[in-house]
């Protein structure tokens, strides 16, 4: 028992990480991002690549800093990658949209479409056969507590998540950057009268969840290698951590990426069905909406229809 | 504006940041353009793909075509804007006169020359455009890919473009063609058109005479859709030619486009017509078009049709509409016991048709009630899940649906009533293709007449402003659920259709890639417009059948949703409200861009309530 929650817990730090790009760019566009699961994928590919070739002459990493050094640089790149990709997306998908003022179906439509372009394009241009990242540490169980047993995997992700969300955190309600962004959440309008470059600030937003999501395609892509396809079910069950802890809402995306996995892994102790995972999921997802549409902590910034 | 021009600045010095980035966006457009027209690669050797390509005609071909875009933007936007001098500022002296002035065998070498040129550059464009061949392929090989039948489609282009230079001959010959009467352009038309069309068509022997062509292939190439293509096109041109030519005229005073009366006997006979091709051509396609036909148009113009109503009459974004197709065609597979779990009875697919609607409209209600409360964009969400659920049950849940391996020899459709004894032969997809014109054409009449009562009426209030609509008493959720539960029993009715024919059901079929797929069926068309949509469901239908049908046009089944995607945020980009829009969902567009109202029920992004 204790260990699917545990398993839950680290899957859900993963989501917790994605469902901040979709909260911030929600924060500021009230649009929810579909394209933003090829965010995660093409942090996996970069991941994987980086991984690749940099450790192409080691099959075992000996020594604690070198993995860590792998680690942080996989992270790094992993992350630009996404953060560039979220730029393009916004570019192409976004902002020609928004110049023209159009109505929010064509955002919705238009996300789509970047979606299944980068995805089928990463498909075409790399196979569209699962592939196993070189691993850059070695994933030993470290101790075991009250059944559950804590990997290295675990401890490297809880380490990074929390690192990630702590100076996201301090990104958004600290600096000149995260102040401007949630201006443009509260009031685009009055934002752009105060000075604000509401066209930056927004490719600012994708930018950071791009980087989040990206982060997390790294470490999607140790745990279960990669794919082009791979983004798209931890970007789904994301959105609805995101929706679980308040769209809109920064914390509230950190902290219901842990409640759903939490909730989708242990009832699988009884089920011994892995798949109801997903159905979990989604039975989820229709609750809250049926019952507290504003999510766990509320949403900061939206409006309730 | 010539007089303004500064000639003493090189014309390169007037280059501006805007002329680079012409130039720089046409290359990385040619470069996507080949990356995705490319080989699939493979993640073992990850830059396989890119590399293998680099070396070949086909790369270089789309960056040539893509930076000459940005250049020839760049010179127009320069000419337009008065920085650049024009290249001829003096009127140009027509090539007749300079013909004239020249001496004969001067003359005939211009035309030679220019002719060969011309021949040269199509056989260029031929090769850039033809199969792709590796740079590790053998000259052997890339030279009988060169001489491969299409080459002499373009051959023939070239033959065209040097007979419009031609024109010029005429005019040395005082043989104008303007003197000729206008319907010689018609009749040029459609020879030309014809012949390119028979040249380019790949049932041809490289070999181009007619004893060469066997019975069969003479018997399909009347019946190739090309052939047909090439020759509506050609009549258009000359249509729009001749049509600008009148307007050119002295009564050009009057306005240009004049609006086309239709008469109510112009109406019943495009209908007439409409069903005799819909009734007798079908007759004439080989097997594999009359499959098509079947599989691959009619189910999923049924199919857009219903999505069309929650996405284009409603105004709701529905990605999941997959899984009501797919509880359609396990609701057939449940009652004909072909699944684990047994029915209490056996059913017939004709019988199956109305539980499959009952069955997708309650789980239409069930999921549109909790979240078409709320704001829309949830339930594009919802519904996505929605459509991964029933597809995990239907791959997952072995107890009751059988699991990934499918479920095999579902029955067909057969009467069995008052001595009547028919049932419908999965060889012969024309029976089947009958059977559905008998249920789509009422369910379009259907919805049309839906969309001009007040349901449809609702829906439309409901699009452009759900909170004044609501004020005036009309109850949005009811609907909008309505819309919902209509779109998904359509759907249910296409899974009767197609586990029916197919006699197969693969969990795989039912993905959210499908769902992706119907919706840019109604969107590319027109979301709203039921005449839209079904024009959007032919083409995009046709078009993958087509290329598939013929391999060698390099096209990859694959990659079919790569250029679905790139087309879903082209035409959001520059069109979206669809190749042939409803005048209502045009306007919504126009209004919504200018701040008037929605054109969705998903809720207004640019209005903020005080929080």
């Amino acid at each position: 028992m204790f260990n699917y929650i545990l398993q839950g817990t680290f899957t859900g730090l993963i989501f917790s990480l994605v469902a901040l790009g979709y909260t911030l760019v929600y924060g500021v566009l009230r649009l929810i991002n579909f394209a933003h699961s090829e965010v995660l994928m093409t942090g996996g590919f970069a991941g994987y690549f980086y991984l690749h070739y940099a450790m192409s002459n080691q099959t075992v990493v000996q020594s604690v800093w070198l993995s860590l050094f792998f680690i942080v640089t996989g992270v790094i790149v992993s992350g630009i990658a996404g953060t560039l990709v979220a730029i393009a997306i916004e570019r192409f998908a976004y902002r020609p949209l928004r110049r023209r003022n159009a109505p929010k179906l064509a955002y919705l439509i238009s996300a789509i479409g970047a979606s299944y372009f980068l995805l089928n394009l990463f498909g075409k241009e790399f196979g569209r056969y699962p592939e196993a990242t070189t691993q850059p540490f070695s994933n030993h169980v470290v101790v075991t507590l009250w059944g559950g047993q804590f990997t290295m995997f675990d401890f490297v992700i809880l380490v990074a998540a929390l690192l990630l969300m702590v100076i996201l955190d301090f990104i958004v309600s600290r600096t000149k950057m995260g102040r401007s962004i949630r201006a443009v959440a509260m009031d685009a309008e009055t934002a752009s009268l105060m000075g604000v470059n509401v066209n930056r600030t927004i490719a600012s937003t994708f930018a950071l969840g791009g980087f989040m999501g990206g982060a997390a395609g790294f470490f999607v892509a140790i745990n279960q290698g990669i794919s082009y396809d791979m983004g798209f079910k931890p970007a789904l069950l994301a959105f609805t951590a995101a929706v679980l802890g308040g769209i809109g809402n920064v914390r509230g995306a950190m902290i219901g990426g842990v409640v759903l996995g939490i909730v989708m892994f242990a009832p699988i102790y009884w089920l011994q069905q892995p798949w109801m995972e997903e159905v979990i999921a989604f039975s989820v997802l229709v609750l809250i909406l049926l019952f507290r549409p504003t999510g766990l902590l509320g949403e900061r910034l939206g409006r309730s229809a | 504006m010539s007089s303004e021009i500064d000639t003493t600045v090189p014309w390169y010095k007037k280059l501006t940041g805007d002329d680079y980035r012409r130039v720089a966006t046409g290359t990385a457009g040619g470069a996507v353009l080949a990356v995705m027209t490319g080989p699939e690669g493979s993640i073992a050797e990850p830059l396989y793909a890119l590399r293998a390509s680099l070396l070949t005609a086909h790369v270089i071909g789309y960056l040539i075509f893509g930076i000459a875009i940005g250049c020839l933007l760049t010179y127009r936007a320069k000419i337009r804007d008065g920085v650049w001098k024009r290249r001829r500022a003096t009127p140009r002296i027509p090539m007749a006169e300079k013909m004239a002035a020249t001496s004969g065998p001067a003359r005939s070498i211009a035309l030679g020359g220019s002719g060969v040129v011309a021949v040269v550059a199509a056989l260029l464009i031929a090769d850039f455009s033809g199969p792709y061949v590796s740079h590790k392929a053998s000259l052997h090989v890339i030279a009988h890919q060169f001489l491969y039948t299409r080459t002499y489609g373009y051959l023939v282009l070239a033959l065209a473009i040097w007979f419009t230079g031609a024109n010029q001959v005429f005019h040395v010959t005082n043989v104008r063609l303007r003197s000729l009467p206008k319907w010689s352009i018609l009749v040029g038309a459609l020879v030309g058109s014809l012949l390119f069309g028979l040249t380019a068509d790949p049932f041809l022997r490289p070999r181009f005479s007619w004893h060469a062509i066997e019975p069969s292939y003479r018997d399909s190439m009347f019946h190739h859709w090309p052939t047909y293509l090439w020759v509506v096109l050609a009549l258009l041109l000359a249509l729009s030619y001749l049509r600008k030519r009148n307007s050119a005229a002295p009564m050009s005073a009057t306005p240009r486009r004049r609006a086309l009366v239709v008469t109510p006997s112009m109406r019943v006979l495009t209908y007439l017509g409409a069903g005799f091709i819909a009734y007798e051509a079908p007759k004439y396609l080989s097997s594999y078009w009359q499959i098509s036909l079947y599989q691959q148009i009619g189910i999923f113009c049924l199919l857009a049709v219903g999505l069309n109503v929650v996405v284009g009459f409603a105004g709701l974004l529905d990605l999941g509409y997959v899984a009501f197709y797919a509880l359609g065609a396990y609701t057939t597979a449940y009652f004909s016991g072909a699944l684990p779990l047994q029915p209490p009875f056996h059913l017939n697919p004709f019988v199956v048709i109305p539980a499959a609607v009952v069955v997708a409209m309650l789980a239409g209600v069930l999921l549109g009630l909790p979240t078409l409360r709320l704001r829309g964009d949830y339930l594009a969400i919802v519904t996505l899940g929605f459509g991964e659920i029933v597809y995990v049950l239907a791959n997952d849940w072995t107890a009751v649906t059988g699991g990934s391996p499918g479920t095999l020899s579902l029955p067909t459709f057969s009467v069995n009533l008052l001595g009547l004894h028919y049932s419908w032969n999965p060889a012969d997809p024309l029976s089947y293709y009958y059977l559905m014109l008998g249920v789509i054409v009422p369910v379009i009449v259907l919805f049309d007449f839906l969309n001009n009562s007040k349901v449809g009426r609702s829906w439309a209030a409901i699009r452009e402003d759900e909170v004044a609509a609501q004020s005036l008493g009309i109850n949005a959720l009811k609907y909008k659920v309505m819309a919902f539960a209509i779109g998904a029993s359509t759907a249910g009715v296409a899974g009767v259709f197609t586990a029916a024919k197919v006699g197969v059901l693969f969990p795989a079929t039912f993905v959210l890639q499908l769902s992706i797929t119907i919706l840019v069926l109604v969107i590319f068309g027109g979301m709203g417009s039921i005449l839209g949509v079904l024009v959007g469901a032919v083409f995009l239908q046709w078009l993958p059948s087509y290329l598939t049908f013929h391999s060698y046009l390099g096209y990859q089944e694959s990659d079919l949703l790569l250029y679905i995607g790139a087309l879903l945020v082209i035409m959001m980009i520059f069109r979206p409200q669809g190749l042939v829009p409803s005048k209502r969902r045009r306007r919504e567009f126009i209004d919504a861009e200018l701040g008037l109202g929605s054109a969705d029920a998903l809720g207004a992004i640019t209005q903020e309530q005080p929080s």
